[in-house]
């Protein structure tokens, strides 16, 4: 995994949803570490959309994905 | 079946203040807090004057993360029912959550949610809309936060009836509560119509104020020289329960509610009809349902529509059911102090009459300086508060298209 990606991911998140960097836990899904529902991962998907200049749909990243399960869909999706 | 519904808390987030204390002090002093909109170029707008809310972020415990999905009208409702609910002495954790009703209303629902995400629909397209101004705009959005804040679960209802919708709230509150269907409701209402596409909306309406050069003399109802009301943002949630619960758990009621009266006009899409019969039939109802005679009722809170029609069949109204005691029970419209706060302005208007009762003391009709000849014979209570003690009052709340809504209160 790309460890820039996987940065540029939490980034997007903790900017997004307005949250501390500590509170996006390791290794948990987003569901588990912020209470992420499905309305926010629409917004989460859009925001990663723009910021990775590819499209990405609710079905490849879920509230249940922790942020390193995300950058690797990113990274086989730029491959 | 319970007759005597107590508020035992309230919460009011207004221009003239968050928080009762504040809000009192400069009700009390008849200080205006009606001023030129500045959170934007309202300039252009006919009217660019209301009651704005200026500090809602210090007295917010809402979440940045939060506040991204819901509107201010929302936000607004979730400050005024926390302030309710510590001045009940309630905490929801240890009661019944079934038990629990909410009973909310506005008019608008929330504009400025609506109105950014549908710039960004047409600048940036359909990716560009939130994926919450589905929940964040509609006019029960606030009665959804605030059971998602507390895990409210019980009975619930959001009124939509212009103006009048917090009075209507409330009223539906009561008979709820007297069926014994929750043990508790939070009532009252909200409204936030400063956002620029809601303004634009008051203007087109063609019933505000457009004296823009004196913000402060602008809102003046009943006065020859009026030219419409002036609209305010903010809410009033009361906590409501029966004299019996209130009593058990220790907790004085600061006054009873203890009628409810709505007619229809059926006359007009806009304006009141002028001879103000539907009006008094809701009065008389209200009177009728508490067990109230005419002369026993100590102050009347004005709607004050500041329209030639609403001004002259409010009064035309008393003079029906008050008779010769018209002339004499002093009347009131405080909100031209903040602005009418539309679909929140019956709740507002309710609290501030349970804070005169408590202080003993009438606040002032600012602006009211030379009476419409058509709108004379009121004792109304000018410029300054004035002491009187208040049993028994009324609460006018009117909405477009001839709605009219009254509640009879008691002091506690």
């Amino acid at each position: 995994m790309n460890m820039d990606t996987k940065t540029k991911v939490k980034d997007v998140i903790v900017k997004l949803l307005k949250v501390k960097p500590e509170e996006v836990r390791e290794g948990l899904s987003l569901e588990q570490s912020l209470g992420v529902d499905s309305t926010e991962m629409v917004e989460v998907c859009i925001a990663l959309q723009k910021e990775f200049g590819i499209s990405i749909y609710e079905k490849e990243v879920a509230k249940q994905h922790s942020v390193e399960q995300i950058a690797k869909v990113i990274d086989s999706k730029k491959k | 079946m319970i007759k005597k519904i107590a508020i035992t808390g309230f919460g009011i987030v207004a221009p003239s203040g968050i928080d009762k204390k504040a809000f009192w002090a400069n009700i009390k002093a008849g200080r205006s807090a009606i001023k030129k909109i500045e959170r934007y170029d309202s300039s252009l707008y006919p009217s660019h004057i209301g009651g704005q809310i200026h500090d809602l972020d210090v007295y917010s415990h809402v979440s940045s993360r939060l506040l991204q999905k819901i509107d201010p009208f929302s936000h607004m409702a979730l400050i005024a029912s926390e302030i309710a609910l510590k001045d009940a002495g309630i905490d929801v954790s240890k009661e019944n959550l079934n038990n629990i009703g909410i009973f909310m209303g506005n008019a608008l629902g929330g504009w400025l949610y609506g109105e950014t995400e549908l710039r960004d629909l047409y600048i940036e397209g359909r990716e560009g809309v939130s994926p919450y101004m589905a929940s964040a705009w509609f006019p029960a959005a606030p009665q959804g936060q605030v059971s998602i804040c507390y895990g409210i679960k019980g009975y619930s209802k959001t009124i939509v009836s212009d103006r009048a919708s917090s009075l209507m709230a409330i009223g539906h509150a009561i008979k709820i509560l007297a069926k014994e269907k929750v043990e508790f409701i939070l009532a009252g209402g909200m409204e936030a119509p400063l956002s620029p596409y809601g303004l634009l909306c008051c203007n087109t309406n063609g019933q505000i104020s457009k004296n823009n050069e004196h913000p402060e003399e602008a809102y003046r109802p009943f006065d020859k020289h009026r030219d419409g009301f002036v609209v305010g943002e903010g809410a009033g949630i009361m906590i409501l329960e029966s004299e019996e619960r209130a009593k058990k758990r220790g907790k004085k009621a600061f006054a009873y509610i203890t009628g409810y009266g709505t007619t229809c006009d059926g006359v007009d899409r806009i304006k009141s009809d002028p001879n103000g019969k539907q009006l008094a039939r809701a009065i008389r109802m209200a009177l009728d349902d508490a067990g109230y005679s005419p002369k026993t009722i100590d102050y009347i809170s004005l709607d004050g529509a500041a329209t030639l029609e609403g001004d002259i069949s409010e009064v035309a109204a008393i003079k029906e059911v008050f008779g010769k005691y018209a002339k004499d029970v002093p009347v009131s419209a405080p909100k031209t102090m903040f602005g009418n706060l539309l679909g929140a302005s019956g709740a507002v208007d309710v609290l501030v009459t349970v804070l005169a009762m408590e202080h003993s003391l009438i606040p002032p009709i600012l602006n009211l300086k030379d009476i419409d000849p058509k709108c004379a014979g009121l004792n109304y209570c000018r410029d300054r508060a004035k002491e009187h003690n208040i049993r028994r009052a009324i609460v006018i709340s009117r909405g477009r298209a001839g709605i009219n809504a009254v509640l009879a209160l008691e002091k506690g």
